[in-house]
């Protein structure tokens, strides 16, 4: 019998099972004997799981291209139909590939650690590597026993699988979102598991989170990126008109990414100051904890949501899981609390480590808020049995007043010197800011904006911005003085010399077009629905729509209905083809929006209904949506922001020009 | 008053006029409404959208209904009852604030003002206040940012 | 104050696995309504096959089996032939079923009707309020409505005979009476 690509898949992962076990004790170990060869049989033992793996994600991937329909996985998520491309990113369409893919990736981040992370640091980062073989056995565990395992069999071998849910292969991004989440959540595995590490160890200094910054920060990058790519996927796939809906599996994944938002910045006061220690093992442990819990929200079907596949045993064992890491991480805590104390206080209210706290507590309760909101329906029908919903209304109302303190904490954190600031540093610092916060408010006021949250985000985001360009004027006028740059090579130089600085500061103006994206698009967008016949045609925020009738579209694994619209106006010119999708086995058509992207608008528009015997008329639903563009162009100016910040600097040491010539008055 | 403070004053002012102004309360119109009910039912048939956000038919035949209520001159709160008779407090996508269930209301709050009371209570001010520096030593002080700064000195980072 | 910031995490975190751990009692498809016990909603609706209107009153004192249903509706195929073999048992007696279309055309309501052999009144909601008024989630959906006019239970989902006969004979009694 050849071996088929279901043959390599279960031996690969069975093989690396054993070996996975066989890392712990190795690294085990060596941490604790200081002996190199099981430090070296760990490191190899970590590679080969890693090849394993992968080579088991390939054979799945594989099986998909085959149409290998005598696996489970196959005929549930692939059919003879399906394209390519959503034939290979199948692979995440559900909970078994996933959890390879989950899988692939941890053992990737444990073989990094064995080979990069255990050199500099030897027993941190050997006993890291301990818990970081600890997590694979049990991902392991899972995809090789029935709980999740992608290559189980099926006795009867169908002629055609059901091809992928329909959402799922209706736009290319369903090929970017998973897999930069995932990146996103297993990443977070190491600056954790060197969290424990320490605890482990009893070192209550710092060099763990040093070792891990980085990582962190990646980390954070790819979760928050692709966060913003389910938010494009949403709208641009949904079909109703918005980016975000506070849907369980969103806020699963929003939850980890405030945290680790917190710690990033709260790790600074740590290494500026060595203070809020138990904050920022606190704030690690919090944040892996939560990609667990957002991924058994999402798997175990306990809240209803798009993304909850099937109630399948994994729920149990993620629980499970989650218990066991939330107990022994706090436990360590809790042990080691006492070697954790600061030894100096914060100081001064307006310091720059005063405000980390206090953004500390805001990231805090917006996560607590976000975590009870998803919860409180299942707590509350545990209880009593009531049935009740939280929604948007909720959270909006909730999550907006925190969202606008934390750009004001935001505004003034980078502003505010160490140790605190004097009254007249004060003055100077923010003048400028706040003047261009007044500046701010009355221009949301004069373009209409209703609402005074939408006021204060335009007068907030005025204020982080003159902030950020105040910064950056300072920094070039500092590198012109003392190194004679033009203010161009000076700005390229802050951003590569000072690239954790400025990286940030990018980062925060990426924010800030978020913040105003957010702001505009919810208190501006018009919205029109009418019902037309071909030729007739209606305006709409200047805008005007033409429908040119309906028609059908037959494509290999879909059959479309789509109605034909022209948009003029406002400089726009542009067809729009807003469909009703139908696939083979599903009961009720998808619908697919037609979206003109505009840097000032996007018109959005939607086949709502349509006259089933003779197709004369359609419903239309047009949407103008003021700036949503500036949601995405955010989101690349934080990736970008991150990038640079993440970037290693140069080591080169530079060439001062002599201080005589400079004026007195440098860095004013 | 100097001029920085005059500027912010002003400046605090005219963000004050701006939110006052824009929070001014008005009589909602019917539109309005319709769209501040709708955005709090839930649709049925949907995963979690709001009746004002989804274009499935049934949400659509529910704002119809809205429109319909409003019209014959129900109150909010009618119309949210009449169709909490059928599908009970899950089709309310917030909570009443009156029944218990509104308890999740305060959560935010308490986290938020417990949180900053923790940490209020941490940050001491400095005890002995240090004596201004002199111009000179001013000078020497800038000088030596000046430098770090332009020399980037590295943070503690730690091998990678 | 460590110890206060101990006993609450400790506290917290248990709080909150014993949620979770009770959320796996629920079932995500089990949504409950506000209708049942109460009074059946009043209607007087087109029949599909363009006959008198049909109202709710006019059967006042009989057992009454509420079928929402329609043609893209596999479920409702599925659980078709346990509502025919039904209506055949009872339909001399003091039982009726009535059928409602549920966001459907009227043709294809009508065309469902044909070929899937449904004999009982079938009638039009076009506006969709009669589902809203009954609680109506999604179909199929049938509800039992006692003589005295107050919904006795409902079955969210397609049905099978056994559950048909069970509450319909848990209804007759009171009509006999």
């Amino acid at each position: 019998m050849t071996p088929s690509f279901a043959d390599l898949g279960t031996a690969t992962l069975r093989a690396a099972l054993p070996l996975a076990i066989w890392g712990i004790g190795a690294a085990a170990y060596a941490a604790a004997k200081r002996d190199g060869r099981a430090l070296a049989s760990a490191r190899w033992s970590a590679l080969i799981v890693f090849v394993l793996v992968v080579l088991a994600a390939l054979a799945m991937v594989g099986a998909l291209v085959t149409h290998d329909f005598s696996i489970l996985y196959v005929a549930r998520n692939n059919a003879l139909e399906t394209p390519l491309f959503f034939t290979v990113i199948s692979l995440w369409a559900a909970l078994e590939g996933s959890i390879l893919l989950w899988t692939a990736i941890l053992a990737g981040a444990t073989a990094y650690v064995a080979w990069r992370g255990t050199p500099a640091l030897p027993r941190l980062g050997t006993t890291a590597l301990a818990v970081l073989f600890t997590m694979v056995t049990f991902f392991l565990l899972l995809v090789t026993t029935p709980a999740a395992d992608p290559f189980a069999r099926s006795e009867i071998v169908p002629l055609n699988g059901n091809g992928p849910n329909p959402l799922l292969q209706n736009h290319p991004l369903m090929g970017l979102h998973p897999p930069l989440l995932y990146l996103g959540y297993v990443l977070f595995s190491v600056p954790f598991a060197y969290a424990i590490a320490s605890l482990i160890l009893g070192e209550g200094g710092d060099r763990w989170l040093v070792t891990t910054r980085r990582f962190a920060l990646v980390s954070w990058a790819l979760l928050g990126v692709g966060i913003v790519a389910g938010s494009w996927w949403s709208y641009a796939v949904l079909g109703w008109g918005g980016y975000w809906a506070w849907d369980p599996v969103e806020n699963a994944a929003i939850m980890p990414w405030l945290v680790a938002t917190a710690y990033l910045h709260s790790v600074m006061v740590e290494e500026k100051r060595r203070l809020l220690r138990s904050w920022n093992l606190s704030l690690v442990i919090a944040t892996f904890a939560l990609t667990i819990l957002g991924t058994f929200l999402t798997r175990s079907g306990v809240v209803n949501s798009v993304h909850a596949f099937t109630q399948s045993a994994i729920g149990p064992l993620l629980l499970g899981y989650l218990v066991a890491i939330v107990v022994l991480s706090v436990g360590l805590l809790l042990w080691r609390m006492p070697t954790l104390r600061d030894a100096s206080a914060v100081g001064a209210p307006l310091s720059r480590e005063a405000i980390f706290l206090f953004q500390n507590v805001v990231f805090v309760a917006a996560t607590l808020t976000v975590l009870l909101g998803t919860l409180y329906p299942l707590i509350a029908e545990a209880l009593s049995g009531a049935q009740l919903s939280i929604g948007r209304p909720y959270f909006d109302r909730v999550e907006v007043p925190l969202a606008l303190a934390l750009l004001f904490l935001m505004g003034i954190g980078p502003q505010l010197p160490w140790h605190g600031a004097s009254r007249a540093t004060l003055e100077r610092q923010f003048t400028a800011p706040i003047v261009a916060a007044a500046a701010g408010a009355l221009l949301a006021v004069a373009t209409g904006l209703g609402g005074a949250f939408a006021v204060l985000t335009y007068a907030l985001a005025a204020f982080v911005a003159a902030t950020v360009v105040q910064e950056f004027a300072r920094g070039i006028r500092a590198r012109r003085t003392l190194h004679g740059e033009s203010a161009g090579t000076a700005f390229a130089n802050l951003l590569r010399r000072s690239g954790r600085r400025y990286g940030g500061y990018v980062v925060h103006l990426g924010i800030v077009l978020v913040a105003v994206a957010v702001a505009t698009s919810q208190s501006k967008t018009v919205e029109i629905e009418r019902t037309l016949r071909a030729g007739d045609r209606f305006d709409v925020a200047g805008y005007t729509v033409s429908f040119n009738g309906l028609r059908d579209v037959k494509e290999p694994q879909r059959d479309l209905l789509v109605a034909d619209l022209a948009i003029t106006g406002n400089g726009a010119d542009e067809r729009l083809r807003p469909a009703l999708v139908f696939f083979p086995h599903a009961t009720q058509a998808v619908g697919s929006p037609g979206i003109s992207a505009g840097l000032r608008d996007d018109v959005y528009t939607i086949l709502i209904a349509y006259d089933t015997s003779a197709q004369t008329w359609a419903t239309i639903r047009v949407l103008v949506i003021p700036l949503v563009s500036w949601l995405w162009l955010g989101g690349a100016v934080v990736g970008l922001g991150a990038v640079i910040a993440a970037l290693p600097q140069p080591k080169r040491r530079e060439a001062l020009r002599p201080l005589a010539e400079a004026p007195a008055t440098v860095g004013d | 008053m100097t001029r920085e403070r005059a500027l912010i004053l002003i400046a605090l002012l005219a963000i004050l006029g701006a939110v006052a102004w824009s929070a001014r309360p008005h009589d909602p119109t019917p539109a309005e409404r319709v769209d501040r009910i709708t955005s709090e039912l839930r649709c049925v048939t949907c995963q979690g959208l709001s009746v004002k956000d989804s274009p499935a038919a049934s949400a659509r035949q529910m704002r119809d209904l809205v429109v319909q209520r409003i019209a014959e001159g129900r109150s909010d709160d009618e119309i949210r009852d009449e169709f909490r008779a059928s599908y009970g407090d899950w089709v309310l996508l917030s909570p009443p604030v009156s029944s218990w269930t509104g308890l999740i209301w305060l959560v935010p709050l308490v986290a938020l003002v417990a949180g900053l009371a923790v940490a209020i209570g941490r940050v001491r001010p400095a005890t002995s206040s240090v004596a201004a520096p002199s111009a000179r030593e001013l000078a020497a002080l800038r000088e030596r940012v000046a430098r770090e700064e332009a020399l980037d000195l590295p943070q503690t980072d730690g091998a990678e | 104050m460590q110890r206060w910031l101990r006993l609450s995490i400790v506290v917290g975190i248990t709080a909150l696995v014993v949620v979770l751990m009770l959320a796996f009692r629920r079932d995500p498809h089990d949504i409950r309504t506000g209708t049942v016990n109460k009074p059946a909603a009043a209607f007087t609706l087109d029949r599909l096959d363009g006959a008198a209107r049909v109202a709710l009153a006019d059967h006042s004192g009989k057992v009454v089996v509420l079928n929402f249903f329609a043609s893209w509706c596999i479920p409702c195929k599925e659980e078709n032939p346990a509502l025919v073999r039904v209506w055949e048992r009872y339909r001399s007696s003091d039982v009726v079923v009535i059928g409602i279309l549920y966001q459907d055309s009227l043709e294809s309501g009508r065309r469902y009707v044909r070929d899937n052999g449904v004999t009982w009144p079938t009638l039009t909601d076009e506006d969709g309020r009669i589902a809203f008024a009954y609680g109506v989630f999604g179909i199929p959906e049938t509800y039992f409505i006692g003589p005295d006019g107050i919904i006795a239970g409902r079955h969210i989902g397609p049905i099978d005979e056994a559950t048909l006969v069970a509450a319909i004979d848990g209804l007759r009694p009171k009509a006999a009476r």
